[in-house]
């Protein structure tokens, strides 16, 4: 088990933005989370980093329990994420972008930085090769100088990837990776993700593409009004009543209206 | 022959370029990890006060007073600067400005101590130390053809130098590594800098304790150089003037600070000759640069020119050269 959420209620104010979500993702799958704008998909990814503390529930990561502990110890400890709207490092290099991924898995303090010891010069080298070979996973090899803000939309996506990838992730969050991409694009990002399976990274994702994410995912969750509507395989989660009427209203309802 | 060139005010001119060029990299490295601090000249305070207090009273060498006065000031940056980080952008500025008015007013009430608004005279003199040192050593200015006064500014200006090229030699590296990028990532995308693992308390707190430091370092200089000093030489202006120089020479690069306070310091004395209005034009360059060049005389970009340029002279570019982006 990776990732076990138990029970996880998050209220605004009076809003309850989720209510007893609970799931279960396994090593090795792809995970999505789907369901109408607004059901708190984002606020689910934003808890898991813990960006937002929960108001009730649990979250265990690999059966330790991660509720409460700072954003940048959860990267640590192996999760990251991508952002739904992109949030690059938009004035570095493409190259400098990853490196900032890296960060958690390096040392060197001030004083090994500037002295320059044989240590830090290692770290630095064995950063520079890693990053340059998830530039190449991601395509981006050749744009390892170019500013991040001039990529293209498509581009910057993958580059977000692969800078959550420096961070050694065993669990990887992207939020909409799909979003604004054409279907060649998409398709790459299949691929790569696909890919990011294969190096034994889970994956949990948000997306809106439905196509995409049957494609893609070993198993669903489906959010609605903050409630865990349905979980199971694409298969089951496409047959099943409750999503539909979700996705698409209900007979009564079209009468009604 | 060297005895005629050497002008001990020029000398002393040059001194304070170096200063201030200390002053401008102080701000300049809490600049690069996103915080506007103009607290700078309350840092400056606590370092020329602490160590010209330990000289005179205690009778410490210069050497220990002004690294006592750069760590006291560091220390006091760290505890004011872990409560204060919770700013952001102009709240961060005006909180840190206050804390630079309460240094000054405690310099000014502190009678028993800081002898109030009148300030310390007596400070020992960095140069004349020296030139005591030098004559018990059995060497004297004479020898080499230089009086008394000009050799005491001419080492004064050389030590300042020296620092001036370990810090910023220091300072560069540091830019280059990890830490110079969770500086700036800190900078460009907090959240998202947080999301990929940085500690973003602890580098927030790093580059503010090391701008104060560089700023008491500085102050301590600055009261071992001039050997007098009184709270109105650390009130908000020179605040505002330490942020004006790595602002005006473009804060995104160290050169940019080093430029700043190198142009800025000599403007006014270069336009001495118009005597009052020269703060006048110094304030129409200030306008005009913000009007046409809001990020600075010198950034990446020049930078990058000047690169290209001179490696083309030097002819780097003949053979085959691989080209990256196509």
């Amino acid at each position: 088990m990776v990732l076990e959420l138990t029970k996880i209620t998050k209220n605004f104010g009076g809003i309850s933005a989720l209510t007893d979500v609970s799931f279960k993702i396994e090593q090795g799958q792809i995970f999505g989370l789907i369901g109408p704008n607004g059901a708190g998909k984002t606020t689910m990814f934003n808890i898991i980093t813990n960006m937002f503390l929960p108001t009730s529930g649990e979250i265990s990561f690999l059966g330790e329990n991660i509720s409460g502990i700072k954003p940048h110890k959860i990267t640590e400890k192996g999760i990251c994420r991508t952002f739904q709207n992109i949030r690059l490092f938009s004035q570095m290099s493409v190259l400098e972008n990853v490196l900032v991924g890296g960060h958690c898995r390096s040392k060197s303090g001030v004083l090994h930085s500037v002295f320059r010891t044989k240590k830090q010069c290692n770290e630095e080298n064995e950063m520079h090769a890693k990053s340059l070979e998830l530039l190449e996973l991601v395509g981006l090899a050749d744009y390892r100088d170019t500013i991040a803000e001039n990529l293209s939309y498509g581009q910057q996506r993958r580059l977000e990837i692969a800078r959550a990838l420096a961070s050694n992730p065993k669990l990887l969050l992207l939020d909409e990776p799909a979003a604004g991409m054409n279907e060649s694009e998409t398709d790459d990002l299949f691929d790569l993700i696909k890919k990011v399976q294969k190096r034994g990274v889970t994956v949990l994702l948000i997306e809106h593409d439905m196509p995409f994410v049957m494609k893609l995912c070993d198993r669903i969750a489906v959010l609605n009004f903050g409630k865990k509507l349905a979980e199971g395989t694409p298969e089951e989660i496409q047959n099943n009543q409750a999503v539909i009427e979700a996705y698409l209203g209900s007979e009564e309802e079209d009468q009604i209206a | 022959m060297l005895g005629e060139i050497l002008n001990p005010y020029y000398l002393q001119v040059a001194a304070f370029i170096m200063i201030n060029i200390i002053l401008a990299i102080s701000i300049y490295i809490t600049l690069s990890s996103g915080q506007l601090s103009l607290g700078s000249a309350g840092f400056m305070g606590i370092g020329a006060y602490t160590s010209a207090l330990l000289t005179i009273h205690f009778e410490l060498p210069i050497i220990v007073g002004i690294l006592a006065g750069a760590v006291v000031a560091g220390i006091i940056g760290i505890l004011i600067g872990i409560p204060a980080l919770r700013l952001q952008g102009v709240y961060l500025a005006i909180a840190t400005l206050g804390f630079g008015e309460v240094v000054r007013i405690i310099f000014v009430n502190w009678e028993s101590v800081t002898r109030g608004s009148i300030g310390l005279s007596g400070i020992p003199h960095m140069g004349r130390e020296l030139l005591r040192f030098f004559k018990d050593i059995g060497f004297d200015p004479d020898m080499i053809g230089l009086k008394n006064n000009q050799f005491i500014y001419l080492l004064v200006l050389l030590i300042l130098v020296l620092i001036n090229i370990i810090l910023i030699w220091f300072f560069t590296r540091q830019n280059k590594s990890r830490i110079g990028r969770a500086f700036a990532a800190i900078k460009m995308d907090e959240k998202a800098a947080e999301a990929m693992g940085l500690n973003i308390t602890y580098y927030k707190v790093l580059s503010f304790a090391q701008g104060a430091v560089l700023a008491g370092f500085a102050g301590a200089l600055y009261a071992h150089v001039l050997a007098y000093i009184s709270p109105a030489d650390f009130a908000y202006h020179r605040a505002i003037e330490i942020l004006i120089f790595s602002v005006f020479g473009g804060s995104e690069v160290i050169l940019g600070a080093v430029f700043g306070a190198t142009f800025l310091t000599l403007l006014p004395e270069a336009l001495r000759f118009i005597s009052e209005y020269r703060y006048m034009i110094y304030g129409a360059i200030l306008v005009l640069m913000m009007a046409f060049r809001p990020q600075g005389i010198i950034d990446a970009s020049v930078l990058n020119w000047f690169k290209k340029n001179l490696k083309s002279k030097r002819g780097t570019n003949h053979g085959t050269r691989i080209n990256k982006n196509n």
